[in-house]
């Protein structure tokens, strides 16, 4: 694949995470993180084509389930079944978020994170704009009161240290992807759960209605 | 062999407990996979104690500090077990609990021993990543397990916080992958392949690699100020399980920081992570010991403890030599002295039906022999005379007394301060007058027998260490 694509195809990560911040509905947080996990598929099809392994054509096609369809089936059930069509609220005021969203990209740009940068040079940008979402993805889980926002930002972090591995060339054998993959699957399964259960002791998926343990 | 009879054996009381439905099956099917697991840990111990390592097939290391740690898993595993046999049912008597939550509990309980064990003879970095993150998959349903708002609000502070935690030390695994590329040869990079290529890695590289790891798996550790999901996952999960989490999942977690840590200390010496650990380890005694002041909640108190005493690992293991040596005995002390406190607090609840000191007086009248072990746990915890903590105590400090005095001091404060709080707070449990309508006695033997054996043990090791183990913690320590 063309450099500019898979370039094209990290600025589609950074931008759903920037749009993550932004967005207050949960439709809206589920549809940024498909087209960010399709976008993370598309780079590691790309590693199939480079190399032409199937077990990476496999690895892509798992991805693919996993992220793709499954993860954001899950949330939209869970959004239908409880009338979650608005995301709660953040921290930080939208004005707020622009300028640690703006500071933070300049910070995974400077000299400080450049050792990281570097472990490719030839890939210097892209490697800087993948620590860029990490960092984003970060922050938004902080900055998030909704849990399905956190949980949305803890998946767009994974997402985003695939991205940065693979532009690093840290990627995995096949066999521990799958195994990642699997790991990947369990935990969705598991918050999705964690989700419905909260939803129904605390009537909101608001994490900051949580006050039971002042003990 | 020996290890994947360890992982069969409790795979398959897992599955038993998924697809029987009489609960004495389950409860046997459990008990005895985890004496199999006791069984073939101390053989896989032995063994590395003669040869150094134990590697039967490319996928498992076993090396002196993982058999270490093998044995913790298997001992105080094996204790748990039976304790929960007793414990449930007194519980499914009381109607706090019905059978599915029975069968649930022994699934994931064998499910999450076996992920520790996997995590600490995985000879890849990236499967005992993965390991360690089933281990926050299986224990995070055990700490909602009593369904209450409060547990549940537990287990997603858990859920979330380790998560985040394990996916920075995921991106600190990777960095370590820089001097190799994973692609190429076998695909799966052993610990071993990670410390022979140090000297291509670069050293800037190595120091943010370190300081990602050391943070992830030290929110798993429970270092301050990562710590923050521990007091409530430990308060909140079933006795049992608050036993296996403090005396044993943090000890997992440090180990895999000190994996790391002697690959880093080869490229970039020792004093980069001798710094951070002694910083950690003195910040998470000093915290521990000023919340321990004013806690209401015995099983808080013990789970701050459990931080105090990640602050004296970190601490020891900073200072390196003695101090590593000392160290690596602590973590069997404590394990097992935890172990055998959560345990007898969960006799004390199923007893006086509530967490709050307030609410718990007399219990040295009303439940002798478990009084007798928590006070025995306490004086042996805190570091009191003759008991082997009091020991690692004085071996740490004594490690860091020339290079490290502020660090010492302040630890020695900590020591004290805490010493008091838990004091006050026993004191107050366990002596005055028994509760009307509360009828004395523990109600079944076995709630007493595993962790009378835990501290029996502990206090045999604080006399005497088997030749076998000291070989294994002198192997440990050289490769530290």
């Amino acid at each position: 694949m063309n450099i500019w694509v898979l370039r094209l195809l990290l600025e589609i990560v950074f931008l759903t995470v920037v749009f993550l911040h932004l967005v207050k509905k949960n439709y809206g947080a589920v549809l940024a993180y498909t087209i960010q996990s399709l976008a993370i598929v598309a780079v590691l099809f790309n590693s199939f084509l480079e190399t032409g392994g199937m077990s990476l054509l496999l690895i892509a096609l798992l991805a693919l389930i996993v992220k793709v369809i499954l993860a954001p089936l899950f949330f939209v059930r869970m959004i239908k079944k409880n009338g979650l069509r608005f995301s709660v609220s953040t921290y930080l005021n939208i004005p707020l978020t622009l300028i640690v969203i703006a500071a933070i990209t300049a910070i995974a740009h400077s000299q400080k994170l450049a050792p990281l940068a570097e472990i490719v040079p030839a890939n210097h940008a892209l490697l800087s704009l993948a620590l860029s979402a990490m960092l984003l993805s970060l922050v938004l889980i902080i900055n998030r009161k909704g849990a399905l926002s956190q949980i949305i930002g803890i998946l767009s972090f994974e997402n985003s240290i695939i991205a940065f591995a693979v532009f690093a060339g840290l990627e995995q054998s096949p066999s521990l992807q799958a195994g990642i993959l699997f790991d990947l699957f369990v935990w969705l399964v598991i918050a999705t759960v964690f989700m419905a259960m909260i939803y129904k002791h605390f009537g909101s998926l608001d994490v900051t209605s949580m006050k039971h343990l002042k003990d | 062999m020996e290890l994947l009879i360890i992982l069969t054996s409790l795979f398959t009381a897992a599955l038993i407990g998924i697809s029987v439905r009489h609960r004495r099956i389950i409860e046997t099917a459990s008990v005895v996979a985890s004496a199999v697991s006791f069984a073939a840990s101390v053989a896989v111990a032995l063994k590395v104690a003669s040869s150094g390592s134990y590697a039967p097939y490319s996928f498992f290391y076993v090396d002196a500090l993982g058999a270490i740690v093998m044995l913790i898993i298997a001992c105080v595993g094996f204790a748990v077990t039976v304790y929960s046999v007793a414990y449930l049912r007194q519980e499914t008597a009381k109607k706090i609990i019905g059978f599915t939550r029975v069968k649930q509990y022994f699934v994931l309980l064998d499910l999450f021993i076996a992920a520790m064990f996997l995590a600490v003879t995985a000879s890849s970095p990236i499967v005992t990543w993965i390991s360690v993150e089933a281990t926050t998959l299986s224990t995070a349903f055990l700490i909602s397990f009593y369904n209450k708002p409060s547990a549940m609000e537990a287990a997603w502070k858990y859920l979330i916080i380790n998560s985040i935690g394990l996916l920075l030390g995921f991106f600190g695994t990777l960095l370590y992958f820089i001097p190799l590329n994973p692609l190429r040869g076998s695909g799966l990079i052993s610990w071993q392949q990670l410390a022979a290529n140090t000297a291509h890695f670069d050293p800037l590289i190595a120091r943010i690699a370190f300081v990602f790891v050391l943070i992830g798996y030290g929110t798993k550790a429970g270092l301050v100020p990562m710590h923050t999901w521990l007091p409530d996952a430990h308060s909140k999960a079933p006795a049992p399980v608050s036993a296996l989490l403090s005396g044993v999942l943090l000890n997992v977690a440090f180990v895999v920081i000190l994996r790391f840590k002697g690959i880093t200390d080869a490229v970039v010496g020792r004093s980069f992570s001798q710094g951070f650990l002694i910083l950690f380890g003195v910040i998470s005694m000093l915290v521990a010991a000023l919340i321990i002041l004013t806690q209401a909640n015995y099983k808080r108190l013990l789970a701050y403890s459990s931080i105090e005493n990640m602050g004296i690992l970190s601490l020891g293991f900073g200072f390196g030599g003695l101090g590593a040596f000392a160290a690596i005995l602590h973590m069997i002390y404590h394990a097992l002295v935890k172990s055998t406190l959560f345990l007898s607090a969960g006799t004390v609840l199923l007893k006086y039906s509530s967490t709050k000191i307030a609410r718990v007086t007399g219990v040295l009248a009303t439940l002798t022999v478990t009084g007798i072990l928590f006070l025995t746990g306490f004086f042996f915890i805190t570091g009191t005379p003759p008991f082997g903590i009091f020991l690692t105590k004085i071996f740490i400090l004594s490690a860091g007394i020339k290079t490290h005095p502020a660090a010492v001091l302040v630890a020695l404060f900590s020591m004290a301060v805490l010493f008091i709080g838990f004091f006050k707070h026993v004191t107050a449990m366990f002596f005055g007058k028994k509760p009307e309508g509360i009828k004395a006695g523990e109600g079944s033997v076995w709630l007493v027998v595993p962790p009378l054996a835990l501290i029996a043990v502990a206090f045999y090791l604080s006399f005497h260490i088997p030749g076998f183990l000291f070989t294994l913690i002198n192997g440990a320590v050289s490769h530290e």
